[in-house]
């Protein structure tokens, strides 16, 4: 099953860059670039996901980031839903 | 200039009021009942955040015509600090669209489509708007211009039909402890009054600049009006049940019978909020692409659509594992988090730019 998601994420990845690179002209070097980096921190991030699904995501951190508010706010939420 | 289309400033307003709704009418009446009870529906009326934001992104788009936040940021605090802030916005679009795509597909598979898994809902609404979002701000501009009809006759349709069932006692007493309740009930609201900072991405692409400050507060009131409208009838529909429902507008559409002739009209709010998620979920990726784009100094955001699509997929189902600790997360952190970054982070820098241009006029 993983490996099948990952045959899956690899023609996603395949699909975009041969549909979209001949688009982008010989002096687009910058676009060139930003495209190659954001396909790959996808591809990247897409193949951490799926073999680690439980990996702690960017709700957690802002979790960590406003704990004190969080833990303040929930409690306040008990108190008014009583 | 990275985007060559134009839009007027009614279609600005448009998105807008488009860009905030749908999930407002879904998710926010069951979070705001528990502190509002029966003063849900003046919750909306205590719009603060919307108001500041939209009068910091009018008077930031006029002290640097022709620039968004993310490039206006470098001018006020210097080229290093403002990438770093500038880095901020465009991520936090990513990410805040991730949880909108996860909700709109929690809902479809939840509500109608059981057997689907989110990603084949989630991949094919990002896959529609990818290809909207190549066709430019104007594409955009005119799918809410062509939606908005649409969407407010459907929107009726499930309010009107409603009416002889609305039992008035339900709101009764008005304000028994006076209006704190309902300003408590608020604060999760000020999520989606804080997403008016889109406007400032959206601003600098308006033809008639001079309508542009009315079309953003008509926008602001319409939807304020329509929380309202959508509060008051599911609060005199269900009562005391609104706090137990994840979807009370949904029920609210649920319960319509006309004649054992009108019946499951839940499928009227199920357009309803594929259309609105459509541009909902449009006008974040667009920002989201323009912000990166500028912070990146490309000639051109066509390129990286379909990566940021991609990742947009991801953040989507990265966001939260299960669906009760999103609805938790939004009510706590991520209201916490908007409020930081779309409307703190730009009062502290229109208050830099406001001295820096004072300054300036003195020396």
């Amino acid at each position: 099953m993983d490996w099948a998601a990952v045959l899956g994420i690899a023609a996603v990845l395949v699909i975009m860059v041969l549909y979209e690179w001949p688009q982008l002209k010989p002096q687009m070097k910058r676009e060139k670039t930003a495209f190659a980096v954001l396909t790959a921190v996808g591809g990247a991030l897409a193949l951490l996901l799926v073999f680690y699904p439980e990996m702690p995501g960017p709700t957690q951190g802002l979790d960590a980031l406003y704990k004190p508010l969080v833990k303040w706010m929930d409690h306040f939420t008990e108190k008014r839903s009583g | 200039m990275i985007e060559k289309g134009k839009i007027s400033a009614s279609q600005m307003g448009k998105m807008l009021y488009l860009a905030i709704l749908p999930t407002a009418i879904l998710t926010t009446p069951a979070i705001t009942f528990k502190f509002a009870k029966q003063d849900l529906w003046i919750s909306p009326i205590w719009a603060f955040c919307g108001l500041i934001v939209i009068f910091v992104s009018l008077r930031l788009h006029r002290m640097y015509p022709g620039l968004s936040i993310v490039q206006a940021c470098e001018r006020i605090i210097g080229r290093f600090p403002g990438k770093i802030i500038g880095f901020i916005f465009p991520l936090f679009y990513l990410y805040f669209n991730g949880i909108i795509v996860r909700e709109y597909s929690e809902f479809v598979v939840g509500a109608f489509l059981i057997r689907t898994p989110l990603i084949v809902v989630s991949g094919s609404i990002v896959l529609v708007c990818a290809i909207a979002v190549r066709g430019g701000v104007e594409i955009v501009g005119r799918f809410s211009e062509f939606i908005l009809p649409a969407f407010i006759t459907l929107f009726l349709l499930i309010v009107v039909p409603i009416i002889p069932d609305l039992q008035v006692t339900n709101m009764l007493p008005i304000m028994p402890e006076g209006i704190r309740p309902s300003i408590e009930g608020a604060i999760v609201l000020q999520t989606w009054f804080s997403e008016f900072l889109t406007a400032s991405f959206l601003l600098p692409f308006v033809a008639d600049q001079k309508k542009s400050q009315k079309s953003v507060y008509i926008s602001l009131l319409a939807v304020i009006l329509t929380l309202i409208v959508s509060n008051l009838v599911t609060l005199l529909l269900l009562g005391e049940l609104t706090g137990n429902y994840t979807y009370p507008f949904l029920i609210v559409a649920r319960y319509i019978n006309l004649a054992d002739f009108f019946t499951h009209l839940e499928s009227l709010f199920m357009a309803i909020w594929v259309l609105g998620a459509f541009v909902k979920i449009c006008v974040f990726f667009y920002v989201t692409v323009l912000g990166a784009a500028q912070w990146m100094n490309l000639s051109d955001y066509r390129p990286i659509v379909f990566p940021l699509g991609l990742l947009l997929i991801l953040f989507s189902m990265w966001v939260a594992p299960n669906f009760q600790e999103l609805t938790h997360a939004i009510a706590t952190s991520v209201t916490l988090a908007i409020i930081t970054l779309f409307v703190i982070i730009p009062a502290l820098l229109h208050c830099l730019a406001w001295v820096k241009k004072r300054l300036r006029a003195e020396s």
